[in-house]
């Protein structure tokens, strides 16, 4: 066996020390955002001097709180994540405290599970909802979003007190910038053969990149970085797996930890618990709106149209990281993600690349089911 | 060699003992609360009929919904695997298998034995053999009757419900509405073979294509599967073993027990 990473354990002790380093600041006053998707930029929100907390929910406990309220057919992360914003703001004791900590929620227009049930937060916390072009690769598009986000920084100012200045956000940008190109190491590390390190491990990582602070989180990566450059993980080989589809969530991680029980090694995710969060830079050169704007719209969402991008990305990965199968995996009634599916799978049969196809919810009643498709497809890669 | 391929089914247990490339014997049991007592008994009575010791087994390996549970198994495999290999051995110039069992229903694109591809239907009984059962229970048909009172039926009842248990009070409307019990049994036949036809031409099956898995023996299904896809299906004399023979083919080669 492979001697366990010290590293990981950083994360875990993290975890309470960023609860109360967020109540302190709460005290101080600084205002503390709640994030619902990759398209709200920290470096906005941090330029303002306020702190930010994802709200995203990867369990299934707050899902029956939700359905109060919500139709059942929407997908569970919406759910899970409602359920946790109606529980703490009603006094209940179901979700973790991190809703409890948060004075305002930014959310985005991305889908319609999303949106439509932005409209009910605020009865429960103040809500500042971003809108989001829907064909990102017009020029209309990136002036719009361009507008969007200084009207959200104009948002800020007022939430905070502060004025956003060009060296503060040039500054976050620099950091947000600097997060990416640790995470880049960490990705390139993973296309060793064998790559040094699980990406069930990986992924309880990348479920942190929004709830720590960007120091902490960059400080964990280096760590991770610095111990797997010498590290060879003791395994036999085993087919590279490329999981790609909807985000995991914190508290979720059924299906990679199901593939990699069966005997596949995950050695990137394409999602916005993997390659979306951080594969692209803001560029510094650029007047930083117009370099957000940009780099944002860059996000290769399943909310998009055409989304020529994330299927161009998901090739690019099955080369680099030489791929043997592609598990594309999706939430439940997660429609973007699932009809895209048609096009990645078409992509992949292409370039001759297996993939399987995965639709799970937040329960467990699915793990023996989800376990014989797996374990059919390694049987198949291997 | 003598191998064994025990095939842990949902609704049967199915085992096949193999002597090198020759059938030896075979059994298909229903399957008890226990999966392993189910296997322990069907295992024994393999042997006894085949006439043969245990020291004889040189390899048992265990597929299905309940193969973790055969602990007396050298080895395991996928039942998408297993059905690729039995199907092979029956028919191999075949390039697809449609295998509809009790829990679920599969689509396998197969070349030369090998699996190239597969899809498997959603988690529910929705085109599954637990469909026909719980339906041909309100249709207080024998399910082993209901494909022959179909292929009676000139007028097949819709049935639109996917959902086995919308299905079946469906079938008890039809019934209130005086339709004839062959036309809702071709109805039902109908619905099934749909949730499969769409299975097969999402994976693109290309003929010859064999018919597997206990709703194989339903000769309304293969008839109407036929029609829908316009192929001639192969079905195995016995399309009900092709797993567990898979299994006991999978267990002549060196392959480990896996880690799950």
């Amino acid at each position: 066996m492979s001697s366990p990473l010290s590293s990981l354990k950083y994360f875990e002790d993290m975890y309470s020390i960023r609860l109360t380093q967020l109540e302190a600041e709460r005290k101080r006053g600084v205002k503390i955002i709640g994030t619902l998707c990759l398209f709200v930029p920290d470096e906005i929100i941090f330029s303002a001097g306020a702190d930010r907390i994802i709200l995203c929910g990867g369990k299934a406990d707050t899902i029956p709180r939700a359905e109060e309220f919500l139709p059942r057919n929407i997908c569970p992360l919406v759910k899970s994540s409602f359920g946790a914003i109606i529980d703490a703001c009603c006094g209940g004791q179901i979700a973790c405290s991190h809703v409890s900590l948060v004075d305002i929620i930014v959310a985005e227009a991305t889908c319609d599970a999303k949106k439509k049930t932005y409209e009910l937060l605020p009865e429960y916390r103040k809500t500042y909802v971003l809108d989001l072009p829907q064909r990102p690769n017009t020029p209309e598009a990136k002036d719009y979003f361009l507008s969007e986000l200084k009207k959200f920084g104009m948002f800020m100012d007022t939430v905070t007190g502060h004025s956003i200045t060009t060296d503060a956000l040039r500054r976050e940008i620099q950091s947000a910038n600097e997060t990416r190109k640790l995470l880049h190491r960490l990705y390139d590390l993973r296309k060793r053969d064998p790559p040094p390190i699980r990406g069930s491990e990986i992924l309880r990582v990348m479920q942190r990149q929004f709830f720590l602070s960007p120091a902490q989180f960059q400080e964990g990566i280096r760590q991770i970085c610095d111990e797997l450059e010498t590290r060879v993980l003791d395994i036999e080989s085993k087919p590279r797996i490329l999981l790609s589809g909807c985000p995991n969530a914190a508290g979720n991680t059924k299906v990679p930890d199901i593939i990699e029980q069966k005997g596949g090694i995950i050695v990137a995710e394409e999602s916005c618990t993997g390659t979306r969060a951080f594969w692209d830079l803001v560029d510094e050169e650029k007047d930083p709106w117009v370099g957000l704007a940009e780099r944002y719209l860059e996000i290769p969402c399943a909310c998009m149209t055409p989304n020529e991008q994330r299927i161009t990305r998901i090739k690019d990965l099955v080369t680099d990281y030489n791929v043997d199968g592609v598990v594309y995996s999706t939430l439940q009634f997660c429609h973007p993600y699932a009809i895209e599916k048609f096009r990645v799978q078409h992509a992949l049969k292409k370039m001759k690349v297996p993939m399987l196809a995965i639709e799970s919810d937040y329960g467990d009643a699915d793990i023996e089911q989800i376990g014989i498709r797996v374990e059919a497809f390694l049987e198949m890669l291997s | 060699m003598i191998t064994i391929g025990i095939d842990a089914g949902a609704a049967t247990t199915k085992g096949v003992i193999l002597l090198d490339r020759e059938i030896a014997g075979y059994r298909i049991v229903s399957t008890a609360f226990d999966f392993l007592s189910t296997a322990e008994t069907l295992f024994e009575e393999l042997l006894a009929t085949s006439d043969l010791r245990q020291e004889d087994v040189v390899k048992i390996c265990a597929t299905g919904y309940g193969r973790m549970m055969v602990t007396f198994a050298n080895a395991t495999v996928s039942e998408i695997t297993a059905h690729a290999k039995g199907v092979n051995f029956f028919f191999p110039e075949v390039r697809g298998i449609i295998d509809v069992g009790g829990q679920d229903s599969k689509v396998i694109v197969v070349e030369e034995g090998k699996v190239i591809d597969f899809l498997m239907n959603d988690k529910c009984a929705a085109g599954t053999g637990k469909f026909l059962e719980y339906t041909a229970k309100a249709l207080e048909v024998r399910i082993e009757d209901l494909g022959s009172l179909a292929l009676g039926s000139v007028h097949p009842a819709a049935i639109t419900s996917i959902c086995t248990v919308f299905a079946e009070s469906e079938v008890i409307s039809l019934r209130a509405q005086g339709i004839p019990r062959a036309d809702i049994a071709a109805g039902l036949i109908v619905n099934i073979a749909q949730r499969i036809v769409i299975m097969a031409r999402r994976m693109g099956l290309k003929e010859p294509i064999a018919f597997v898995g206990g709703v194989a023996k339903n000769s309304g299904m293969r008839v109407e599967l036929e029609k829908e896809l316009d192929v001639t299906l192969s079905v195995p004399s016995e399309p009900q073993i092709t797993g567990a023979l898979g299994a006991a083919l999978a267990a002549q080669k060196p392959e480990k027990r896996s880690s799950a």
